[in-house]
């Protein structure tokens, strides 16, 4: 009798407790027709954001790195964003780790023969036997003693995604401080330009300082499938050499006839290797007289040296090298510290045909650090060469605000003459190099005046990071009249405060809450909705159990039933 | 937690208890350390008479060949890069001669983190050789017990195995993920994922011969 009155109870409670917006809508409007509608209940108010502690958007240059200055005799133009590369690292890159003082070689922190510059074959006045050495670098890989990522770069505000990169031979730790295990400020994504001039005989040695086998492979630039020697120089492992093993070193040779804008990377296990990171632009400059060139450029971006060639037509130079990163692909690193446990994840268990990138970056940086780095600076009436590539796994839409450019130059080969058209959109596919000229001419085409001018992938996954936006490879053409003596830009619109938060890029803070607090934060609770649903799930075990006990009942019942019955 | 206070947790891991990271010098800046660089490579910080404030004479002079290279990997599976010797054990106050011989083609480093930051900047002594080149470098180490990290700082050599320790005296015990010394901190199952289902399979066996043996006696 008892069992009848509970399941009764828990009728009760559950027709009570049923909130009323999950009653059947015949139900609902019979209601309505009888009462009118409910009572007002206010929704539940906004939660307060979190504070946020935001990171120093445009960190302090001590040492006057962005100034213009003379250094082995070398004029280094001046960088106007905040962060700017080290001045002696750039004047070794331009007279040859070989030819300056050793005070300038332990301020740029390169190994002695980093990049070795030889004889003037051709007496004009610049060397042409050129030496490079490469290595290969992990970042954010895992480690078995220490948790989180070892040798720390960040992308944007908190995003750490694993990546490896070739990288100039310096000397010393590959961090920058022990206890903070960052990466050392000229380690870091993406793998340096690499300049040289038509014509030099180029060495460029790969030193495998990396745990995998590497080679290294120049897309574009004119090189022999063998070297002198006879020896496989197209860093194919499939078609004409063995990979560079861990510990061990392999040059390549190149001395090319044609110039222009080609590209560097790895080619063994190419979906992966490419992909993590190992590539870069890679630049055959036309030959000149006295034209020392500034042989890397870390980090692309600025060309603080630029060549006698591009100085004939243009007033600046900058680098700009997009890729974009799979996370499911670069977090591999990260979950295990075994080789073999880590070649298998990235080599069998990924597969790049079910992928998709998630993070999109410029000069090895997503928005907000691509504003502390990767504007492009320039002044009324000045024309910019930009030099493209887009390394990345999908094709970007190219897109300039306030500026129509005009490409001159497809995969390092000049288009015809006429058929140069001022556009704002232009298309990279894989791989894809493109030389631009950008003119800050005020003629209402190519410039609609001075301004701080977005110009970003135009594909809208590239404008976020991870799909949280503005992030991506969002940066800006910036008039010099509107950055201001720290190298930041004198925006005029929302607070920059939030990107500028690792929380942002996590996802825990509301898009506008900067500019409109309050309004669209994240939601509070409804605590009778809560009372309500805990009302239906105590009902609900309530009536389980009486209906499972009444099984159990009867089927002992047939049983006791049965028994009897045979004896 | 946060990722710095994850990571300072892990440094203990690392370095000796005492005296660790209390000033947290940015030591990118060469300029504080002495050093030169040549083609064969470099060594920073050497000291070959001044003593630590513990120590009255130098108790004894101790020199040591260390090899690097791949093939000091190749007895430590999952390894890639390792040292003929991973392990230095030396007495108190003594003068110790590094000889470090790269057999590899590219840069190794012997790199000794922990040391007193009024004798070596940053606390370290740190040897680096190219590619097929050896470098000598002295130091001196101080009076305490100590276990001092020893690594190569290329970007994941410490974590491929060039990681070990330099034991004075007694040392105050050994560093975790020492080649041949000490156990790795995170240490992978190296079982198949469907082990779980052999464990789920005793489980129940036991479950049920447990209910069985119950019920029989
Ligand atoms: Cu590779
Ligand atoms: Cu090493």
């Amino acid at each position: 009798m008892s069992r009848r009155w509970l399941f009764v109870l828990a009728l009760l409670i559950a027709l009570l407790s049923c909130p009323p917006q999950w009653y059947p809508m015949p139900i609902r409007l019979k209601l309505t027709e009888w009462f009118g509608a409910a009572g007002f209940r206010g929704l539940p108010p906004s939660v307060e954001a979190m504070a946020t502690e935001p990171e120093v958007f445009c960190p302090p240059d001590p040492e006057g790195w962005r100034d213009r200055q003379l250094i082995e005799d070398v004029d280094i133009a001046a960088s106007a964003p905040c962060v700017a590369d080290n001045p002696y690292t750039v004047a070794t890159f331009v007279r040859g780790s070989n030819n300056v003082s050793q005070a300038t070689l332990l301020k740029s922190g390169l190994a002695a023969d980093a990049v070795e510059k030889g004889r003037d074959l051709d007496g004009d006045g610049d060397p042409d036997e050129i030496h490079i050495r490469l290595e290969v670098a992990e970042l954010n890989g895992g480690s078995a003693v220490v948790p989180g990522p070892v040798t720390r770069y960040e992308i944007a505000p908190g995003i750490r995604p694993g990546l490896w990169v070739f990288a100039p031979k310096f000397v010393g730790m590959a961090v920058e401080n022990f206890e903070s295990n960052r990466a050392r400020r000229s380690l870091r994504l993406p793998s340096p330009a690499i300049r040289i001039e038509q014509g030099d005989t180029v060495r460029i040695t790969l030193e495998n300082t990396h745990y995998m086998p590497h080679t290294l492979h120049l897309h574009g630039a004119d090189h022999g499938f063998v070297d002198v020697s006879g020896e496989g120089n197209d860093g194919v492992p499939i078609t004409s050499e063995m990979p560079v093993m861990p510990g061990d070193s392999r040059s390549y040779e190149l001395s090319p006839r044609h110039a222009g804008t080609m590209f560097y990377h790895c080619h063994v296990q190419p979906h992966v290797h490419v992909m993590m990171g190992l590539q870069g632009l890679f630049i055959v400059e036309e030959n000149r007289p006295d034209n020392w060139l500034q042989t890397m450029n870390i980090g692309a971006g600025l060309v603080r040296v630029p060549s006698r060639s591009l100085r004939e037509s243009f007033d600046r130079e900058y680098d700009l090298h997009y890729l974009d990163l799979d996370k499911e692909l670069s977090e591999r690193i990260q979950l295990h510290n075994d080789p073999r446990l880590i070649t298998r994840s990235m080599h069998r268990d990924y597969d790049i045909t079910d992928s998709a990138p998630d993070y999109f970056t410029l000069n090895g940086r997503s928005f907000p650090y691509t504003f502390r780095e990767s504007l492009l600076v320039g002044e009324d009436d000045e024309r910019i060469r930009l030099r493209v590539v887009n390394g990345g796994a999908k094709g970007i839409a190219l897109h300039t605000h306030g500026h129509k450019f005009t490409a001159t130059h497809r995969d390092g080969v000049a288009l015809p003459e006429d058929t140069l058209a001022p556009q704002d959109v232009i298309w990279l596919a894989t791989s894809q190099r493109v030389d631009l000229a950008l003119e800050l001419k005020n003629d209402g085409l190519h410039s609609y005046g001075p301004g701080i001018w977005p110009f970003h992938d135009h594909q809208y996954n590239g404008i976020t990071s991870d799909g949280i936006g503005p992030g991506g490879n969002i940066s800006a053409i910036v008039y010099a009249q509107y950055m201001d003596e720290a190298g930041w830009p004198q925006t005029r619109g929302v607070s920059f405060d939030r990107y500028f938060t690792e929380a942002f890029y996590r996802k825990e803070i509301p898009v506008w809450e900067s500019y409109a607090p309050g309004l669209f934060s994240d939601t509070g609770h409804d605590l009778l909705m809560l009372l309500r649903v805990l009302g239906l799930a105590l009902a609900g075990g309530i009536m389980a159990a009486l209906g499972v006990g009444a099984l159990i009942r009867r089927s002992r019942g047939r049983k006791l039933n049965h028994n009897q019955g045979q004896s | 937690m946060n990722p710095r206070a994850l990571f300072a947790a892990g440094l203990m891991l690392l370095l000796p208890m005492k005296g660790s990271g209390q000033d947290g010098v940015d030591h990118s800046k060469h300029s504080a350390h002495q050093m030169t660089v040549d083609p064969a490579g470099v060594v920073m910080n050497q000291n070959h008479d001044t003593l630590p404030r513990d120590c009255t004479e130098i108790s004894r002079d101790y020199e040591f060949t260390i090899h690097a290279g791949r093939k000091y990997a190749a007895d430590f599976p999952g390894m890639i890069y390792g040292m003929s010797q991973h392990e230095v054990r030396v007495q108190p106050c003594s003068r110790i001669t590094i000889t470090f011989v790269n057999e590899d083609s590219v840069r190794h480093q012997w790199m000794v983190h922990g040391l007193p930051k009024y004798l070596y900047p940053a606390g370290m002594f740190h040897i680096e050789a190219s590619g097929g080149h050896s470098k000598t470098g002295t130091f001196i180490v101080p009076g305490d017990d100590r276990s001092y990290l020893v690594h190569c700082d290329m970007a994941q050599h410490m974590e491929k195995g060039m990681r070990g320790q330099l034991v004075v005296g007694n040392g105050s015990g050994d560093l975790w993920g020492v080649a041949g010394v000490s156990d790795d901190f995170y240490r992978y199952s190296y079982l198949p994922w469907h082990t779980s289902l052999l464990a789920a399979l005793v489980l129940v066996f036991a479950f049920l011969a447990t209910l069985w043996l119950a019920k029989k006696w």
